[in-house]
């Protein structure tokens, strides 16, 4: 058969607006990775496209195909340069995105560029590697819209170079670009519902089955595990959140709000360290309080420690709780993770000092910062209780020329502390935490740094309580006799407003400010208020939609809990039922006009005679039919011939009138064909006087 | 994409093509695409789009990627909503085929096809072809937009004289992602008459005269006799007259191409017979010299009879006796 053996016709050149339509895909598909990009890779993308562009008006200046997989290969090396690896998140979407630019140069034909807008699909997926948030998943709508607009384009395209058939008329201009886009945005609403069914209903499953290889120079904000001068202080300029805290009753007060992340017990002279695996066998902690129970939702830090309020008294199963009483995960934390706990707002912990603690938390370098040695000894001299030294430093920070301030003049050297303490005397809190730190070890008093986050702000409108890197911060325990390890915060003596409201109280008026504070005014402060309880209840349902919250979510709407199996059938039910119903709305059958009533009685009269065994052949003309039907059935002759007269008139005749129509359909009504052996003979050709 | 199913061996094509047929109700003039004879498959660059989409839950899975798995499935709805849409853009459509101008066996035979729908909807990209299109076209093409009907002509490769049916033409559309390969088999009812191709050569003759194997063979009768004809007129050039018979003079004075005409006397009167020509020429061959004399006979303004074996046309001329002619020949059955 001609059909089946006719080639494969591939359309050698879409119309240039096919090809603006693909970079214009692209494009958008790409935007979001820019910031992640090297920038050489950026440049090296964008003359990739416009070189493209250009070849629309000069299509002699298309590359060959070696220069192409030149690219290809210098673009790999690079990458690899770069990142280690050209399979990891970035280099892959890097890479990717490289290929596609490349693929676009040698595409010519339809199925060409429907390949480049199914894997445009693709990368848009690799930006939800990085970030899922609002406006990532805002832009990946937009993106689909423009993505169908681009394949409705190149499906309309097709075909019309060298359409042979005489009407030259350009056919890709047929369906107005508002069309297309109506199109577009009416299937993506519609596909809208289909999709939320799947996304509830799709067992999840824990657990990765791969996984990428590790990157370097892969920046994170965030806590780092070691405290040197200035890295806390350049924290502080982002405001992008580190947790969020949801309490079940009240949040405690602002100066309770001290989340604990990592103990640093090492001093080297300049930085402060975690050390060694602290071996003291079991946290002791006394509540001396009622616990708070909260739940924290902790955005991604690629760290495995994990944030609680001071002091966790009770952890979930799977989290490590150490003697230091810091909390770990026991893997890195690269999705959104949440976590329930609850803490003692006052407790004893450790009243029994381990010799390893007592050890660590007087180790003092080798050498280095004489003065802060000689001022920790005369305290200690001087003052019998380690509670008075505490104080009486306390009194010393708040009553002398101390400033607390986010730009601080540079401590090189080794004596950093002494340089702090008794020379610029203008510090952040990883300053007077380390100075503080190391003169109550000097005056023979255990004491350790503790990083964390101190504060967070509360979302009034959904009483959530929103910690960000600005809050970053650094403070102190000390040992004490009976009281076992205790906070001590420096930095309340001298800016007491950092603790008691936030870091923009505390610092001076003439302080340059980072851009979010600045911002953090009035209406602004509503707003964010709004955005973030918004963007709070997405990370909990959407982002954070997980196999437990998919089981309690089920069990609320069927009462039990659902097996695998059941779930299946569940989804693929309920989803049917949707695209059903979808596709009722899009087809409409009850408007849908049905058979014309001239055909349709026609189509009457032949099955009636099909079921006396007169089948009409195919391509035989009615009159022939009449003919033949005629012979086989010749009692009903006359009638035969009346109903294929009329239905002739009907059909070829310009002006037949209603009349002649209901008579045609009396006439086929009345009809009733009777077996060549049959005996019954009860209807005379009715309406002979229909001529 | 061609008109063939996609991703589908050719047995199963026919396969399928025969049970459809079966399916299909007897052939009309005027067919509305019924649902039940709408067909359905995804194309190549759909299972492209699907495999994507499938790598894409599979990633997602992996890295617990909720906005992934957004992608898939909103995806994946997407894909099997454009079925719905590829199927409604054929559903209900009404192919009327219209009576087409008879051809000469060679020639495209041209059937007027016009789609129209009962509602005001766009139902752009819908592609015709038939059984026995000529390999080489592309589909018919026509896009129906917010318009009760649009017309468009299909054509058929013919080979021989007699009918030509489109047989069975297939309507089919990807419209709008170029997801999914829709299409319905309509029977069409409608016929165009194929002449014989006319001869090469063309014939002067002569009313009166009895002519014998010998001039048909050698071609043309020697220009010489065409001064004893009548002057008539001057007319319209055509494809075919002869260059002798050019209007020079008229042709110089107003730019366009004439040719001088002759009549001969009405009384006078030719017969193209069967039996005269060369036995051992087989019977398309004759006929194909019968249609071209018919053609020259007319074109020359001659009054002529046609016999054949089983049938007599009496001498007549005109453009009515001319087709009456070239039907016999047509459908001429030995």
């Amino acid at each position: 058969m001609r059909v089946a053996l006719s080639r494969l016709i591939d359309v050698k050149n879409l119309p240039q607006q096919s090809v603006s339509w693909v970079v214009l895909s692209l494009v958008l598909v790409i935007t979001p990775h820019l910031p992640r990009f090297p920038l050489w890779s950026v440049f090296l993308i964008a003359a990739l496209f416009i070189w493209r562009l250009l070849c629309i008006k000069h299509p002699r200046w298309l590359p060959p195909k070696w220069l192409l997989l030149l690219i290809i290969i210098v673009a790999a090396w690079g990458l690899f340069m770069h990142f280690g690896t050209v399979f990891g998140k970035t280099a892959g979407s890097v890479f990717l995105s490289l290929l596609l630019a490349i693929k676009l140069h040698e595409s010519r034909s339809r199925r060409d560029y429907m390949l480049l807008i199914a894997l445009s699909f693709f990368i848009i997926v690799t930006n939800f590697l990085f970030s899922q948030s609002i406006p990532t998943v805002v832009f990946m709508l937009l993106s689909v819209i423009v993505l169908l607009m681009s394949m409705i384009h190149i499906n309309l395209a097709q075909d019309t170079i060298g359409d042979t058939s005489g009407n030259s008329r350009s056919h890709s201009h047929n369906l107005s670009h508002r069309d297309k886009l109506k199109l577009a945005s009416r299937l993506l609403l519609q596909a809208l519902p289909l999709m939320l069914i799947m996304f509830v209903l799709f067992p999840r499953i824990s657990g990765p089955l791969w996984q990428l290889p590790e990157e370097k120079n892969v920046a994170v904000s965030g806590l780092s595990d070691r405290m040197e001068p200035g890295n806390i202080s350049a924290l502080i300029q982002s405001s992008a959140v580190a947790f969020r805290a949801e309490f079940d009753r009240q949040p405690p007060p602002q100066p309770q709000l001290y989340w604990r992340a990592l103990v640093l017990w090492t001093f080297d002279g300049r930085s402060w360290e975690r050390g060694k695996h602290n071996p003291t066998p079991q946290a002791n902690i006394q509540p001396l309080a009622d616990p708070i129970d909260y739940r924290i939702t902790l955005e991604p830090h690629q760290q495995d420690w994990l944030f609680a309020l001071d002091m966790p008294l009770n952890v979930p199963d799977n989290i490590d709780y150490s003697s230091n009483f810091e909390l770990r995960a026991g893997e890195k934390i690269s999705s959104l993770y949440q976590y329930r706990l609850s803490s003692v707002p006052e407790y004893i912990i450790q009243p029994q000092l381990s010799p390893w603690e007592r050890s660590a938390g007087l180790k003092m370098p080798a050498e280095g910062n004489p003065q802060t040695r000689a001022l920790g000894r005369q305290l200690a001299q001087q003052y019998t209780e380690p509670q008075q030294i505490v104080s009486q430093v306390l009194a010393m920070f708040n009553a002398e020329d101390y400033h607390y301030t986010l730009n601080p003049p540079l401590t090189p050297g080794a004596d950093s502390v002494d340089q702090f303490l008794f020379q610029t005397r203008r510090g952040f809190c990883e300053h007077y935490a380390g100075s503080f730190a190391l003169l109550m070890r000097a005056a023979g008093v255990p004491a350790r740094v503790v990083l964390g986050y101190q504060g967070g702000t509360l979302n009034p409108l959904n009483q959530v309580v929103t910690v960000r890197q600005s809050e970053a911060h650094a403070w102190v325990e000390v040992w004490l006799e009976q009281q076992g390890w205790l906070r001590v915060d420096p930095t309340a003596a001298i800016a007491p407003q950092r603790i008691e409201r936030n870091l923009n109280a505390a610092l001076d008026a003439s302080e340059v400010r980072p851009l979010h504070m600045q911002l953090n005014s009035g209406l602004m402060q509503q707003l964010v208020f709004y955005w973030d309880a918004m963007d709070n209840q997405w990370k909990q349902w959407v982002i954070g939609y997980d196999d437990k919250l998919q089981q309690a979510l089920l069990n609320k709407l069927f009462n039990q809990k659902l097996p695998f199996a059941e779930m299946i059938v569940y989804m693929l039910v309920s989803f049917m039922l949707m695209l059903l119903v979808i596709s009722l709305f899009i087809m409409r059958p009850w408007q849908r006009p049905r058979m014309e009533p001239v055909q349709r009685s026609y189509q009457q009269f032949c099955n009636k005679l099909a079921k006396r065994g007169v089948k009409r052949q195919d391509h035989e003309g009615p009159m022939d039919f009449a003919q033949r039907a005629a012979q086989q059935l010749p009692q009903q002759a006359a009638s035969i011939e009346l109903i294929s007269r009329a239905y002739m008139r009907l059909r070829y005749q310009a002006n037949a009138s209603d009349k002649l129509l209901a008579q045609f359909q009396r006439l086929v009504k009345q009809f009733k064909p009777i077996d060549r052996g049959g005996s019954k003979t009860d209807n005379p050709p009715a309406g002979g006087s229909g001529k | 994409m061609a008109a063939e199913l996609p991703l589908l061996p050719g047995f199963m094509q026919r396969m399928i093509q025969r049970w459809a047929s079966r399916r299909q109700p007897a052939a009309q003039a005027e067919i509305t695409v019924q649902r039940r004879q709408l067909y359905i498959l995804p194309t190549r660059q759909g299972l492209l789009f699907f495999s994507i989409l499938l790598l894409i839950l599979i990633g997602a899975i992996n890295y617990e990627i909720n906005l992934g798995y957004m992608l898939a499935f909103l995806l994946g709805s997407l894909g099997l909503l454009a079925m719905v849409y590829t199927h409604q853009n054929l559903n209900g459509l009404q192919v009327r085929v219209h009576r087409a101008e008879p051809v000469f066996a060679g020639q495209d035979a041209l059937f007027s096809i016009s789609i129209s729908q009962q509602g005001n909807d766009l139902h752009p990209a819908l592609q015709l072809r038939s059984d026995n299109s000529p390999a080489s076209n592309q589909p018919t093409r026509l896009d129906l937009l917010r318009q009760r009907s649009v017309n468009g002509s299909l054509a058929l490769a013919t080979s021989q004289r007699g009918y030509i049916t489109p047989g069975m033409v297939k309507l089919f559309s990807e419209y709008p992602l170029g997801l999914f390969h829709a299409w319905s088999w309509l029977k069409l009812d409608a016929q165009c008459l194929v002449y014989p191709a006319p001869a090469p050569q063309h014939f002067k003759l002569r009313a009166g005269q009895q002519q014998n194997n010998k001039n048909l063979r050698d071609n043309q009768l020697s220009s010489d006799k065409r001064g004893s004809d009548d002057f008539a007129g001057i007319r319209q050039y055509q494809l075919g007259d002869q260059r002798n018979h050019m209007a020079w003079k008229a042709i110089a004075r107003t730019g366009q191409l004439q040719t001088l005409q002759f009549s001969q006397d009405a009384s006078e009167e030719l017969w193209l017979r069967w039996d005269q020509l060369d036995p051992h020429l087989d019977i398309e061959q004759k006929l194909s010299i019968l249609c071209r004399m018919v053609l020259d006979a007319d074109q020359q303004g001659l009054r002529y009879g046609l016999q054949l074996p089983d049938s007599c046309l009496e001498p007549n001329s005109g453009l009515q006796h001319k087709q009456h002619c070239l039907k016999q020949l047509a459908l001429f059955a030995h």
